[in-house]
């Protein structure tokens, strides 16, 4: 092992500034990772850090002085280099080939050369590329074929699955960016997003809806009509409903994963007529048992 | 073989406020997943790299990105003529 004074070439008395600034000088021209392509610079980068590691350290160099050790007291840790990563022929994220691109647009040997290196490795499959797609709350429920404008003018054409939520990722395989050689297209990727409805809302499978219903539809009972993603179903509306009141029609839901559907739920809302009904009015103010109800009788504390 | 981030970290001897910064900056671009990010091996040696690169040469953070941008462009071009001289091998045979 040499004398790491040597090795950085400064003076015993050398102040730690100028043995950081030797250092430096030598390590920039050594260091294996600016140097790539020469073996014989990582050894002597090794020696070069060795010796700076020993001659920064206060305490080591003291004791080197001393003679207490020797110039391998201090070894650096073994470390991988970038340059043992950064060559190999697959892909990595941090490839650059501008170094070269100029050449590869040429017409001569070299360029087709080059072009066909870039063939010959590239047997890579094409990008995934990404899509996203709104649709209507119906077409989410009861599924749908969809056609996608992309932005190079084609058309990709999704099946929508029944009962697909909101945010669900579509696979298209193959239809993602070309590939090279071998390796295949990749998928597209579409991020379907269901648009809010004015009337349904969702909670897992089931469906919520809220209705209006007459006063009399709500007092008296009766069949009415209610819509659904799937079309309008008749519905038995119980005699003394009332708003609130929460209806189920089983199985108008979302299409269940694995089979069967959820469940439509009907909030009525009763609605007075439109515009104020005299006889209504006069009604009410002779009803002595609706005046004498008060609905906030357990409510209030 | 690849690591998560708190493992990365105790590799490359970062502080993760350090590692953010580099990743904001693209120095390092570690994989993207579903479950998280993942760390490579060439990743920890990058980041090796750029640690000598700013604690021992005293380089500072405009000049770690020229040189990131040249070496990646070398080993690019190392890239290309090993290829090259496998090409030409072949072709001569």
């Amino acid at each position: 092992m040499k004398n790491p004074y040597e090795v950085l070439g400064v003076a015993p008395t050398a102040s730690s500034a100028d043995i950081q600034k030797a250092y430096r000088k030598l390590a920039k021209k050594l260091h294996p990772d600016l140097n790539p392509g020469d073996k014989a610079t990582e050894d002597k980068f090794k020696e070069v850090a060795g010796a700076y590691d020993l001659l920064s350290d206060a305490e080591k160099r003291k004791r080197f002085d001393a003679g207490e050790i020797d110039a391998t007291g201090a070894e650096r840790p073994q470390h991988r280099f970038y340059r043992d990563f950064a060559t190999s022929n697959d892909g990595h994220p941090y490839t650059d080939n501008s170094g070269f691109a100029d050449f590869m647009d040429s017409d001569d040997a070299l360029a087709e050369l080059l072009r066909r290196g870039e063939r010959a490795r590239a047997n890579r499959s094409g990008r995934d590329l990404h899509y996203s797609l709104p649709i209507d709350f119906a077409d989410s429920i009861t599924g749908a074929n969809k056609r996608l404008t992309l932005p190079d003018g084609g058309t990709l054409d999704v099946t929508i699955p029944p009962g697909l939520v909101d945010g669900q990722i579509l696979r298209l395989r193959g239809k993602g960016a070309p590939g090279t050689g071998k390796g295949g297209p990749g998928d597209a990727l579409i991020e379907v997003e269901v648009l809010p409805d004015r009337r349904f809302t969702r909670a897992g499978d089931d469906i919520s809806l809220e209705l209006p219903v007459s006063l009399s539809e709500a007092v008296l009972g009766g069949r009415i009509r209610v819509p659904t993603p799937t079309g309008d179903v008749s519905m038995t509306v119980p005699k003394g409903s009332n708003t609130g009141t929460t209806l189920r029609l089983k199985g108008k839901g979302a299409p269940r994963r694995g089979g069967g559907h959820g469940d439509q739920f009907v909030k009525l809302k009763v609605v007075l007529p439109k515009p104020p009904d005299p006889e209504l009015e006069a009604f009410v103010s002779n009803w002595d048992k609706g005046k004498a109800f008060n609905p906030r009788e357990d409510s209030t504390s | 073989m690849t690591m998560s981030k708190p493992e990365f970290l105790n590799r490359a001897g970062l502080e993760v406020q350090t590692l953010d910064t580099w990743l904001e900056q693209h120095w390092l671009i570690p994989d993207q997943t579903s479950t998280g990010t993942n760390f490579s091996e060439m990743d920890v040696a990058r980041a090796h790299l750029i640690r000598d690169l700013k604690v021992d040469f005293g380089v500072n953070d405009e000049g770690v990105e020229v040189i990131l941008h040249l070496v990646d462009q070398l080993h690019g071009l190392r890239r290309a003529l090993a290829q090259l001289n496998r090409d030409l091998q072949e072709t001569s045979r």
